[in-house]
């Protein structure tokens, strides 16, 4: 009993010292992926997270010289895992703000169970779902990628304009797939399109041939997939491609994916197109693209652009609020509304000065301007990819 | 729909998904008759299985055909230690805490498999393979090797549980434990045995799946609940049950989508598991009651 007593104070000792040490540290919580179908994408967006994170510290720190920390957490792309991870990056970690987490699921299940309730503003690098937008969520929801409702829309219109005019289409039954999905449903239609088959799947299934067959049989050749390209998404090009249901492919963001080359090789995907967003060449690209390479990313890497982004705004949200998380979301909209002196990625010394003088910022991001609206959306603009060689190559914009 | 279209989409489909789950199922179905328990990292045991075998063929640059056998004697013997260090500790406490312990293994055991090979989706070999035509019957030669393999595995199981003294003695165990023991039969080897051929059927399950389609992390996980209702549909405890049982949950899978929406299709494990414990709790052929 003795030593249960003896090592239960040591334990309280040894966490009260912890507790001392770290109160010059800022802590924001990083979620993502990082298991779950997207655990191919999620590394290199948590490694340009943490690219932002090291450049704020590195020029001198938040906060009047405090260092930025990230903890980590795994949402696993579902919203069960989302809200575990936050819960305890918000009520044990007690994080500032929240970068991530990376799925639509589970973005809609933090912000509604963890984030909107306890105060704390929320950026995601790759929530993409149209309902997203209509969150109930007091302005503390932002995200640095356009929602899927303009992709949906502008690849249902580029379509008919390639003569695509009848379809079928699968996608994944979560929050990323219905919206993308549904977007994409509602534009192709009254742009006189014709949906041949339309219907969702779950994921995970080691067949999916039956799903296909009821799809190819409304008589379309084109198939259009909204799911991921690591998970699902694979075993339904997979399947469609072995046994000839559809000869021609499309693909929303999520199926952009290397793994879809590495396993069925780029010989037989010349039929396939996807559409990502694309960062428009700007200065701020340039830098974030050298800053990345210096430190071993890759940024052609989907979504590394948006995830610096969103950790490089949640720093500068942060130093504008003066730390107080209550704050953060009306800093947020601040620090990148179109107005006040330019700040470009890696220009934090520069960003903290201002910020210090009492001067409005605007951050010109990585992967776009990046001006919030009321909902914390932002414009975007899309590219149709083709594969070329082992890589993805742009085809054509997306109007 | 001309029959020949529902014969290739629909039934081979079907029966070579239920070949898979078959032989998950029977794999349970032991665990479940001889040692009595639920068997939740059945799933992920498999996982590790298809993982170890395309560790065989990136390290000897081998046909996956051959990495099988060596997968399953792996697997067989992670059973077997899996059994010594975690579920034989258990082995008098209730048997909730044996099937919750369970759920931590299979935890233990993805992380093995995700700290090893990684998170990315993997396939023994690159590229995609069109089906062969025999008469109108559109199927490709993994398909039928994993058909054919499945009955072989079974077909020398239950061999080997009819006529061997070992097999007989594994019979002995799931009738009466006690009773066997007063018999002679070491309950502690048996145990060992039976792992073992756990293992390697969890190896071989996972193998079929990741050939025939790809191989993730959370690939056996998934499997789970359809290998349990197949498992329970058949009759807890028979072999030849849990064939049928994983025959029927494959096939009525996949042409559910003839008659309910395409993302119901997973719900169809979940209807048949709750049919049949409503309506005949001992399973088709007569086994256990749980």
């Amino acid at each position: 009993m003795l030593k249960k007593i003896a090592l239960a104070a040591g334990l309280f000792s040894a966490t009260a010292l912890a507790s001392n040490a770290v109160q010059a540290e800022v802590k924001v919580g990083l979620l993502g992926g990082i298991s779950g179908p997207i655990a191919a994408m999620a590394p290199p967006m948590l490694d340009s997270a943490q690219l932002a994170i090291q450049q704020v510290n590195e020029q001198g720190g938040i906060l009047g010289g405090q260092t930025l920390e990230a903890v980590v957490g795994d949402s696993a792309c579902n919203p069960q895992n989302g809200v575990d991870s936050a819960t305890k990056l918000v009520n044990i970690e007690q994080v500032a703000g929240l970068i991530g987490p990376h799925c639509s699921g589970a973005v809609l299940a933090v912000a509604n169970s963890v984030t909107v309730p306890a105060g704390i503003t929320l950026i995601t690098p790759s929530g993409t779902s149209p309902e997203i937008t209509g969150l109930d969520d007091k302005g503390q929801v932002f995200r640095t990628v356009p929602s899927d409702d303009f992709q949906g829309r502008s690849l249902a219109r580029t379509l008919l304009d390639l003569g695509t005019k009848k379809v079928a289409v699968a996608y994944l039954n979560n929050d990323y797939g219905s919206g993308l999905a549904n977007a994409f449903k509602v534009e192709f239609e009254a742009n006189g399109g014709e949906l041949a088959g339309y219907s969702a799947h779950e994921e995970g299934k080691a067949s999916y041939r039956s799903n296909l067959a009821e799809l190819s049989r409304g008589g379309a050749d084109t198939l259009v997939i909204f799911d991921y390209g690591d998970g699902t998404g694979l075993t339904i090009l997979r399947q469609a491609l072995e046994n000839g249901f559809f000869t021609n492919f499309v693909g929303g963001d999520g199926m952009k994916s290397d793994a879809i080359i590495r396993e069925l090789g780029a010989d037989n995907l010349t039929t396939f197109i996807a559409s990502s967003p694309v960062g428009e060449k700007s200065n701020s690209l340039e830098i974030f693209n050298e800053a990345y390479k210096a430190v071993g990313g890759n940024p052609d890497a989907i979504f590394v652009s948006n995830s610096y982004d969103a950790a490089f705004l949640m720093a500068l949200a942060l130093e504008k609020a003066g730390g107080d998380s209550s704050k953060v979301s009306a800093a947020m909209s601040a620090v990148s509304d179109g107005q006040g002196e330019a700040v470009l990625p890696g220009e934090w010394t520069k960003a903290v000065e201002l910020i210090a003088a009492g001067k409005d910022i605007d951050y010109k991001g990585a992967s776009g301007d990046l001006n919030f609206d009321n909902a914390g959306d932002v414009p975007g603009s899309y590219g149709l990819f083709k594969v070329e060689g082992d890589a993805f190559a742009l085809q054509q914009a997306l109007n | 729909m001309p029959f020949m279209e529902f014969v290739n989409f629909y039934l081979m489909p079907g029966i070579v998904l239920g070949s898979i789950y078959a032989l998950g199922a029977v794999g349970i179905t032991l665990v479940f008759g001889i040692l009595r328990f639920a068997h939740l990292a059945h799933g992920d045991l498999a996982t590790l299985g298809a993982f170890a075998a395309l560790g065989v063929v990136t390290i000897f640059g081998v046909s996956p055909w051959v990495a099988l056998p060596a997968a399953m004697v792996f697997c067989a013997f992670m059973a077997i230690g899996i059994d010594k260090l975690f579920y034989d500790y258990l082995s008098e406490r209730p048997k909730i805490i044996v099937v919750m312990s369970s759920l931590g293994i299979a935890l233990m055991l993805r992380a093995i498999v995700q700290v090893v090979w990684g998170v990315d989706t993997e396939t023994y070999t690159r590229g995609i393979v069109r089906p062969d035509d025999y008469w109108g019957i559109r199927i490709r030669d993994r398909e039928i090797y994993t058909i054919i393999a499945m009955f072989v595995i079974v077909g020398v199981l239950w061999a080997f549980l009819q006529k061997t003294k070992w097999g007989k003695a594994m019979r002995a165990m799931s009738d009466n434990p006690d009773l066997a023991l007063l018999s002679g039969v070491d309950n502690r080897k048996i145990t060992m045995l039976t792992w073992g051929i756990v293992g390697m059927l969890c190896a071989a399950s996972g193998f079929f799946l990741g050939i025939n389609t790809e191989l993730k992390p959370l690939m056996g996980w998934t499997m789970l609940l359809p290998m349990f209702a197949a498992a329970i549909l058949g009759g807890v405890g028979r072999v030849e049950g849990a064939v049928i049982g994983g025959l029927i949950v494959g096939i009525a899978e996949e042409t559910s989508v003839l008659f309910i929406p395409g993302e119901y299709k997973a719900a169809m494990a979940f209807a048949i598991l709750l049919l049949i414990l409503l309506v005949r709790p001992t399973g088709l052929l007569k086994g256990k009651v749980l």
